[in-house]
């Protein structure tokens, strides 16, 4: 029992000792910029990776001037001119003194804007980063993907199939 | 020197229950972490390979595969030496790749889910490395993942069934098929890729696993309340998970420095993936057992799929409006209810003739 007790330990603290030095989150490395007007507020929207792919995460920055303490504001992404998703303006998690997006893909190729609705001391305005345009996505098409991720289904399928029939009489 | 204190204490165990234990230990594990994973990606953020609740994931289908592969290798050497298998230990023993091992057929069952792990596990990183860390729940290796994880619980399900005349067999049994059922709760969130336009495919899946999986175990071990028992087991990881993932995360994110995300609205996302309605559609199944079974499935399943807009409102205040999508979907959901209750009688039934020598002492 004892024995049995000391290597449960052991492994738990192999866990935690692995998980404390791999928690070195990467910072929010931005390599593009585009300007963004809304009414009275200057807007600096960035990305870490450009061009954008579909599918493929990155993290987004939007940099009002003044900083956004005094701000608060809704992000409208569309595609193509139709709405796709709606949030508050969030601070970034690795990047506090920002709003963002971290980690973020656009899931469709195409023509994407994003419409910003500030409110802040010099009232409310809107604003709109227009034409930014997404890549189709990188690697292996999406059926494929599934077809090889759906493969353990199918097996267990299988293996069900050849039980049913093994005890169909019984 | 411990010998002569240990080996008393050892007779008392009951045969096959500590590797059962171990795989059934294994599966709780990755449902920890899963329901953490998820909770700290909506209440946090940050994503590298080796979080807390990845480990979690990944020690548990370890235990799990490692306890399913010591106990093939221990059958096949019993079987090389002529020794005669007790089947109660995973069931009877199949051939794999020849007769090269011997397989109690539960344990190959959970020993390939946990192996195929491995495998999709380079598939995700591989997959993370062109697309990013994406936390995306529903991205196709995540789903081969949570495949496999459930191929491991299927196994453990097998395990337990096997020796569901004994004590631990039977509650082995309801928790192993209460953590499949809530496990694949998660699984059903691959359905967002199927068209959506006339119903909610993933109201359908859940109602069609939820159904399949109580009607399998309560036959499974032919005793009444038995789907009520693995009901109230399923509300009880609920209620803990519903405590437990959002102060993990929170924890988690302490102990790292972390803040939470602005707008986190901290409301549990595994637990509230769970139909709260599911003790009703468990009490349905066991009043409703001298009916068709496909009757109570289908009861059962248009329930799940009604009440699932209600706890979206209920949780997340979201809208909530009876309309052509939703009807549709309460009808779609009570056909496959009824199929998934077919399905779950026979799979229970399958369960109950993998110890055929208990079978017949049963009747």
């Amino acid at each position: 029992m004892r024995r049995t007790l000391l290597g449960l330990l052991g492994t738990a603290a192999l866990l935690l000792g692995l998980a404390a030095p791999a928690l070195a989150f990467e910072p929010v490395n931005v390599v593009h910029t585009e300007k963004v007007q809304a009414g009275p507020y200057d807007l600096t929207v960035g990305f870490s990776t450009w061009p954008l792919k579909a599918m493929q995460s990155l993290d987004f920055t939007f940099a009002p001037e003044g900083g956004v303490a005094d701000k608060k504001g809704t992000l409208t992404m569309l595609r193509d001119q139709k709405p796709v998703n709606d949030a508050p303006l969030a601070r970034h998690p690795r990047k506090r003194e920002v709003w963002g997006l971290d980690v973020r893909a656009l899931p469709e190729p195409g023509t994407w804007t994003f419409r910003f609705d500030l409110d802040g001391p010099a009232g409310a305005a809107t604003g709109e980063l227009k034409n930014l345009q997404v890549m189709d996505q990188p690697g292996p098409p999406m059926g494929l993907s599934w077809a090889i991720s759906t493969i353990p289904l199918f097996g267990l399928i299988a293996f069900i199939v050849v039980a049913w029939r093994r005890t169909r009489t019984a | 020197m411990d010998i002569t204190a240990v080996a008393p204490s050892s007779r008392t165990v009951p045969r096959g229950l500590v590797p059962a234990g171990l795989v059934l230990g294994g599966t709780l594990i990755s449902l920890v972490g899963l329901t953490w994973d998820i909770q700290w990606h909506s209440d946090v953020g940050p994503d590298t390979f080796f979080t807390l609740p990845h480990l979690f994931l990944y020690a548990g289908s370890a235990i799990s595969g490692l306890a399913s592969l010591v106990v093939v290798l221990l059958t096949t050497a019993d079987t090389r030496r002529a020794k005669d298998v007790d089947p109660i230990v995973g069931g009877r023993a199949v051939g794999v790749f020849g007769r090269t091992f011997a397989a109690p057929v539960g344990y190959l069952i959970s020993g390939t889910g946990a192996a195929l792990f491995l495998v999709y596990g380079l598939w995700d990183q591989w997959w993370h490395g062109l697309y990013g860390f994406d936390a995306v729940i529903d991205s196709p290796p995540h789903i081969g993942l949570l495949l496999s994880i459930s191929i491991t619980m299927v196994g453990t399900v097998m395990v337990f069934a096997v020796a569901r005349e004994q004590r631990w067999g039977t509650y082995g049994t309801v928790v192993g098929a209460a953590a499949l059922l809530v496990f694949s709760m998660v699984t059903s969130l691959g359905l967002r890729a199927v068209p959506s336009a006339l119903v909610n495919p993933v109201s359908v899946g859940t109602a069609f696993l939820a159904v399949m999986i109580l009607v399998m175990a309560a036959h499974a071990l032919d005793r009444r309340g038995g789907a009520l028992a693995v009901g109230v087991t399923v509300a009880v990881l609920q209620a803990v998970f519903w405590w437990f993932s959002p102060w993990a995360a929170e924890v988690y994110a302490d102990a790292t420095g972390l803040p939470l995300r602005d707008y986190t609205d901290g409301i549990p996302a595994v637990p509230n993936m769970v139909p709260m309605c599911l003790i009703a559609v468990a009490v349905a199944v066991e009043l409703l057992r001298r009916l068709p079974v496909w009757v109570s499935g289908a009861v059962g399943a248009a329930l799940i799929a009604a009440c699932a807009p209600l706890q979206r409102l209920l949780t997340y205040g979201a809208p909530f409006h009876v309309n052509g999508r939703y009807l549709a979907t309460i009808v779609v959901a009570a056909a496959f209810g009824a199929l998934a209750a077919l399905l779950g009688r026979r799979f229970g039934h399958m369960l109950r003739l993998l110890a055929p020598a208990k079978e017949n002492s049963h009747a």
